[in-house]
């Protein structure tokens, strides 16, 4: 497992509320779970808040753009090292 | 189906200030067939009355305001009107588009379009209604902010105006509709020297439709359609175009320092995120905008419009500066005062890259923050050095030399898009008609990292794809509808599955698509279906009667490109003037990597073949085939004139 630091960019940070996270990942993949599961207790913790019940779906990585230490990754496998830096962007336009 | 074109409303105003006078301009089913509307039909107009050594404020200039044919039907983001007139920046046409009400009020007034003439000879406010024009005297108006001004008319009539800017003739001055700008060009300054200080109109007249039960049907999956794209139903309302920070960086765009760097540490602290986490009041939108895109923040106590991507990019890591709270107040400052804050901070980025250079001193230097809102100030009011300012980048490189490093295109200072790695973009800025606008280049950025993942460094297919952008961005403007529709014709699953092997070998693809594009650009029949992608092609269809097409929308736009560019030959644009500034040309963004420069000849031999143009002039054949009637003799004078004129510019 490598220990990288990982940001989260656009409507999947304003999605999961999820800005910058240490991660021991192998892939890019466990990244995903890993935010998954970070996602889902920031959302138990607002149920809670709420004292509602409902489940909440899981966030959806496929639109993820990745960067790993500045270069594009489209490879979901990718092996990781510890200290890299993980951005994941989703696609964006505007003007 | 009527004979009569319907979603229109018949009639074009013609209003001149020296006589405070009016009458109707003449304008047939055939002009509004051939030209659609807005831009277009604003670029016609003009292209009917300029003359060779036309100047922006000579009070024979005219500035023509029009709107779209569904503007007022019902279409969803469809409020947008156009304001185009000889620019005092650029000194060609500039058109410049906003999202305020003024269209649909105008349309509502009973007119498609209304051209201003002359010169009042004191300030004034035209009134436009049902019944006629009136004119109020505007000396009690001058001097005050855009918002004042707004405050001070009637509250239920469409409103433009102009701020301080536009009353000092600053070359990049706006014209202001509630709190839509109609921002680039200098189209504000125009206004000022004409004395008009505002324009309102009102009135409850609506357009009537072809077919009424189609159009309904058009625009609900066309609203659908929009609402659910990633792009214009995800990411535009949850962080607005401000949202593209983070991606500009991660792809080595994002204007840093004066463009000499694509890469700016303090990004975070000035990007879409930190606004929608920490400042974002609420969403706002356009008149019949479903985006609702714009962002409303807290400045001072008081709710104001938020920054856009460019303010924040370009008042931002471009003069290297990452305190996003400033950059909010000098956002409502810039509005207030009326002027655009493209060029303003371009202006102002080519001088703190003087005083860097001992060139020249006026006080801005990268990194400080304290004395920009007082030369936002002097600029508006073209006190002390923001005289200099006041006339932008090109005139202040002309005047202290730097030309390498001064950011324009015609002379329009560049948008926030650092174009050495997005090389379409550069091109597009290079080849705008209007200048260094990255929406009138065609923003082909968006498929090159930012929406779509098409190799941005490599120049094929950048040609091809931008005449086809360009084209069919001029015709959804023309239509009266906002740009930003037309990035759902990017398919929704190439843009939300970027890691697909099925998007990667689609997008590999886009690269070497030039010829078909090409030859679907010259055949014009070709493509005479409508997808379902572009739905503008069918509300055209179901609001005017027009039978509208894909091909039909890009026959308008080349019709549009191609007749704004022969206005600017006509005007003294020169051959050659399709550059940009050395630092994109010849000097690589990473010394490391000689594909970090814009290859602009390269490319643009290939653009203007396949446009038709001789180094970037339309040749006689070519506006013949798309309609533009222009006398062969005065032709080949002014081709002859940009040839020579052009020699050893290029």
């Amino acid at each position: 497992m490598a220990k990288v630091t990982v940001k989260l960019f656009g409507v999947l940070r304003i999605d999961t509320h999820i800005s910058c996270e240490e991660i021991d990942a192998e892939k890019v993949l466990d990244i995903f779970a890993a935010l998954n599961k970070k996602a889902y207790e920031i959302y138990s913790k607002t149920l809670k808040k709420d004292n509602e019940t409902k489940k909440p779906s899981p966030i959806s990585f496929r639109s993820a753009v990745v960067f790993i230490n500045g270069e594009r990754c489209a490879q979901k496998g990718k092996r990781l090292c510890d200290n890299d830096e993980v951005w994941i962007l989703s696609p964006s336009s505007g003007g | 189906m009527s004979d009569k074109l319907l979603g229109y409303m018949g009639r074009v105003l013609k209003v001149d200030l020296t006589s405070r006078t009016f009458e109707e301009y003449p304008w047939t089913d055939s002009d509004r067939e051939r030209t659609l509307g807005g831009k277009i039909m604003a670029a016609d107009i003009l292209y009917r009355h300029i003359e060779p050594g036309m100047k922006a404020f000579d009070e024979s200039n005219w500035i023509v305001v029009s709107t779209g044919p569904l503007t007022g039907c019902g279409c969803p983001n469809t409020s947008r009107f156009n304001i185009s007139t000889i620019s005092p920046l650029t000194g060609i046409v500039t058109s410049s588009n906003c999202g305020g009400d003024f269209g649909l009020s105008l349309k509502r007034a009973g007119y498609d379009a209304v051209i201003f003439s002359g010169r009042s000879a004191a300030p004034v406010t035209v009134n436009i209604t049902c019944s006629g024009v009136t004119f109020d005297d505007a000396s009690d108006l001058w001097g005050m902010s855009t918002s004042e001004t707004q405050e001070q008319l009637p509250k239920r009539a469409g409103k433009l105006v102009i701020g301080s800017a536009g009353e000092n003739k600053v070359l990049f001055a706006c014209v202001f509709s509630n709190e839509r700008t109609a921002g680039r060009g200098g189209v504000g300054a125009v206004f000022g020297d004409k004395l008009l200080k505002a324009v309102t109109a009102s009135g409850h007249k609506i357009p009537e439709v072809a077919n009424r039960e189609k159009l309904k049907k058009t625009n609900a999956k066309w609203t659908k359609l929009l609402m659910s794209h990633p792009l214009t139903g995800r990411q535009l309302p949850k962080l607005g175009t401000a949202g593209l920070i983070a991606p500009m960086q991660a792809h080595g765009i994002l204007a840093t320092k004066n463009f000499s760097k694509g890469r700016f540490d303090g990004f975070e602290k000035v990007s879409g995120e930190e606004l929608a986490e920490k400042h974002l009041i609420s969403n706002a939108a356009c008149t019949t905008c479903v985006i609702r895109c714009a962002r409303t923040v807290k400045v001072d106590g008081k709710n104001v419009k938020g920054p856009e991507l460019e303010t924040l990019g370009l008042l931002g890591p471009n003069i290297l500066n990452d305190d996003i709270e400033i950059i909010l107040k000098w956002n409502y400052e810039l509005d207030e005062l009326g002027m655009d804050s493209i060029s303003a901070s371009g202006a102002m980025a080519f001088a703190m890259e003087l005083k860097e250079k001992g060139i020249w001193d006026c006080g801005l230097e990268f990194g400080r923050t304290d004395n920009i809102s007082q030369m936002l100030n002097d600029i508006a009011h073209r006190r002390g050095d923001g005289d200099i300012l006041a006339d932008g980048a090109k005139r202040m490189s002309e005047r202290f030399g730097g030309k390498d490093f001064a950011i324009h295109a015609k002379g329009m200072e560049l948008s926030a898009y650092e174009p050495r790695r997005a090389v379409g973009q550069g091109l597009g800025y290079a080849t705008s008609n209007r200048g260094g606008c990255h929406l009138n280049a065609g923003y082909l950025v968006v498929v090159e990292g930012l929406g779509l993942d098409v190799d941005s460094l490599t120049p094929h297919g950048k040609a091809a794809l931008s005449i086809m952008f360009q084209n069919l961005m001029e015709s959804v403007s023309a239509c009266g509808s906002c740009l930003f529709t037309s990035y759902a014709v990017l398919p929704g699953f190439l843009v939300d599955k970027p890691n697909l092997l099925l998007t990667r070998a689609v997008l590999a693809c886009f690269p070497y698509v030039g010829p078909v594009v090409n030859l679907l650009s010259h055949f014009t029949k070709a493509p005479a279906v409508n997808i379902p992608l572009l739905p503008h092609s069918y509300a055209i269809k179901y609001a005017t009667g027009i039978k509208s097409t894909m091909a039909r929308m890009l026959t308008w736009g080349a019709y549009g490109y191609n007749i704004e560019r022969i206005s600017n030959i006509i005007l003294g644009q020169k051959a050659g003037a399709d550059k940009l500034p050395a630092r994109f040309t010849d000097v690589p963004q990473d010394r490391d990597n000689p594909k970090t420069k814009v290859p602009l000849e390269r490319m643009k031999k290939v653009y203007y073949r396949a446009r038709g143009w001789s180094d970037g002039i339309p040749k006689y054949r070519r506006l013949k085939s798309l309609g533009i009637d222009i006398d062969k003799e005065f032709y080949e004078k002014i081709a002859e004139e940009a040839h020579q004129n052009g020699k050893g510019d290029s």
